[in-house]
């Protein structure tokens, strides 16, 4: 489209660290060219729309009916990540506490990777595309790996080898996250500690706490699902750094996006395509009829 | 098109051209011709109303089609024709339990070319979260999150968020059982939330359960609270584009 022939980038010298001047042979003018680029990109998308419109008629079910809840029942697919997480912890950690987290994180990114390197240009420091791969390999296989074990695959893997009701005894416990909880002879106090008469928050002036603290459910729900969302992706940056796979701040900004960007987009896939009656584990559902 | 070597004598193209183009109504729409020198070209896109939220000048690497995908502009696109195309339907639907549902059966049967409409706002609404989201990794993957634009990067997450609530809110709308029931697991996720949890679920529902309450709720944030809130966003967001020195470039 333009005449100019192509000029490489500069090598990012250190001496040529600052902004240079804009170089005007180096631009082109809005009009035509870029008007000229949002027209085309704007009519195709236009046909490429109406196109799906006219083939793909949109989802009405029946009327509303708050008397007879469809089972499984599911949020809308951009928040089925957070409905698949709801399964495996607390209610409040997976629905409120993880999103709020997850944006503050996000809109910090630029505020903690405050480096100029490798702007403007796709992936173009030396490990990017490496830090990309591990991290997006590592989230994906990592989520399904904890999902499988939350899911008690392990065992059916362990019983078609072994032969069935061979998982030992006193393994029980890792039958999956809820062993800890149900399989475990926790003594009964434990079952409910009242908080208001450990943390004497009253002598201090406070109002006292009434609660009865369920540890070993604290420890499941919570405790060890925060260790887990928080530990794994310290663990990651931690030996990718090790290994010298991530070595700048660019690069571990590269492995944890691309982490967190699998693992979104693992738990959506899941949520929408492996979860069936009573949002249970089932193969492949795509193809299932959606009115039930 | 080059003036130079031309015979004597008006042309039917140049007469039809001056028909088409220099009578009085166009004149008094557009006051001057095709802007066919660069200093004029630059005056069209300056003195446009609806050009000016671009530069005049713009490197040449960032029109390259491989550089953006064009995913931000599409997803501005898609919000204007969501715009269009929910302004259509808002022409036919009515937002009561009682006749949510039906309006939407009639739109689909009785309305020419309502199915169509329907099946082009759902489209595009799902696309623009999707395109959204690209959008993101784009900017991320092209390092273009960093100084001077951390706060376009912030902008930008807020209208993530706005994006992703008025997709919510719109999915309540036809009020089938897809919708009551995807909001009803929605809202209770917030509703888990401790302390301020159960609170905030009752604001946005409007009481213990999906019903009347919800619908107008969520009826008004998603054909007006959210989409205003978004444009201002918008302009935000490109206005800093501007400001931050065009899009990010190599140092
Ligand atoms: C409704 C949603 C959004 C719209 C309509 C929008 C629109 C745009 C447009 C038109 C551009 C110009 C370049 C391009 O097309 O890529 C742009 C750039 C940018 N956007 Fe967005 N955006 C949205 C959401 C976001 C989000 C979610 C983020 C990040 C979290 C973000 C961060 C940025 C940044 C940092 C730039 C500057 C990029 C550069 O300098 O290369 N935007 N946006």
């Amino acid at each position: 489209m333009a005449a100019a022939p192509q000029t490489q980038a500069q090598p990012a010298s250190a001496a040529v660290k600052a902004r240079q001047r804009r170089a005007r042979e180096e631009e082109l003018l809005v009009w035509p060219d870029l008007v000229f680029i949002e027209f085309i990109c704007a009519v195709l998308f236009t046909i490429l729309i109406v196109g799906l419109a006219v083939m793909v008629d949109s989802i009405l079910l029946d009327r509303a009916n708050p008397a007879v809840t469809p089972n499984p029942s599911k949020a809308p697919w951009y928040f089925l990540n957070l409905q698949e997480l709801l399964l495996h912890m607390h209610p409040a950690l997976a629905g409120v506490v993880v999103p709020t987290v997850a944006l503050i994180a996000l809109g910090a990114i630029p505020y903690w990777d405050n480096t100029a390197e490798g702007q403007g240009e796709w992936l173009s420091t030396p490990r990017a595309w490496l830090n990309l791969k591990v991290g997006a390999a590592v989230g994906a296989i990592g989520t399904t790996l904890l999902i499988f074990y939350d899911e008690s695959k392990h065992i059916q893997v362990f019983e078609m080898i072994a032969g069935k009701d061979s998982w030992p005894e006193p393994l029980n416990f890792m039958r999956g996250l809820r062993g800890i909880q149900n399989e475990i002879n926790w003594p009964a106090w434990t079952l409910d500690v009242p908080l208001g008469n450990v943390l004497r928050l009253d002598l201090l002036g406070l109002p006292k706490i009434e609660l009865d603290w369920n540890i070993p459910g604290f420890i499941v729900e919570q405790f060890i699902p925060v260790n887990t969302m928080v530990g794994l992706p310290i663990l990651l940056s931690l030996v990718a750094h090790k290994l010298k796979i991530a070595q700048t701040k660019r690069d571990h900004m590269i492995l944890q996006f691309s982490g967190f960007i699998a693992v979104y987009v693992t738990l959506t896939i899941v949520g929408t395509y492996f979860r069936g009656e009573g949002l249970a584990l089932v193969p492949y559902t795509i193809f299932a009829d959606p009115s039930h | 098109m080059a003036a130079t070597e031309r015979p004597q004598g008006r042309s039917m193209g140049d007469r039809l051209y001056d028909a088409i183009f220099g009578n009085r109504l166009w004149r008094s729409i557009f006051r001057s011709g095709y802007p066919n020198t660069p200093r004029n070209q630059m005056l069209a896109v300056a003195t446009n109303v609806f050009l000016h939220l671009h530069p005049t000048r713009i490197h040449r690497t960032h029109v390259k089609i491989t550089h953006t995908f064009c995913l931000g502009g599409l997803s501005f696109f898609l919000f204007l024709g969501l715009t269009i195309s929910g302004v259509l339907l808002m022409f036919y639907y009515v937002p009561s339990v009682d006749r949510a549902y039906t309006d939407i059966l009639a739109l689909e049967t009785d309305v020419r070319f309502g199915q169509l409409m329907r099946n082009m706002h759902r489209w595009m609404a799902h696309g623009m979260v999707l395109t959204v989201l690209m959008h993101m990794m784009r900017v991320f993957y092209t390092g273009a999150y960093k100084p001077p634009r951390e706060f376009n990067w912030v902008v930008g997450v807020v209208l993530l968020v706005l994006t992703l609530l008025l997709s919510f809110t719109g999915y309540l709308l036809p009020w089938d059982q897809l919708a009551l029931w995807a909001i009803t697991v929605g809202t209770n996720m917030v509703g888990s939330a401790p302390l301020l949890g159960e609170p905030n679920r009752f604001i946005l529902v409007g009481g213990f359960q999906v019903g009347q309450a919800a619908l107008t709720r969520f009826y008004a944030l998603h054909v007006i609270g959210l989409p205003l809130m978004a444009a201002v966003f918008m302009m935000v967001h490109f206005w800093r584009i501007r400001r931050d020195g065009g899009l990010a470039r190599p140092l």
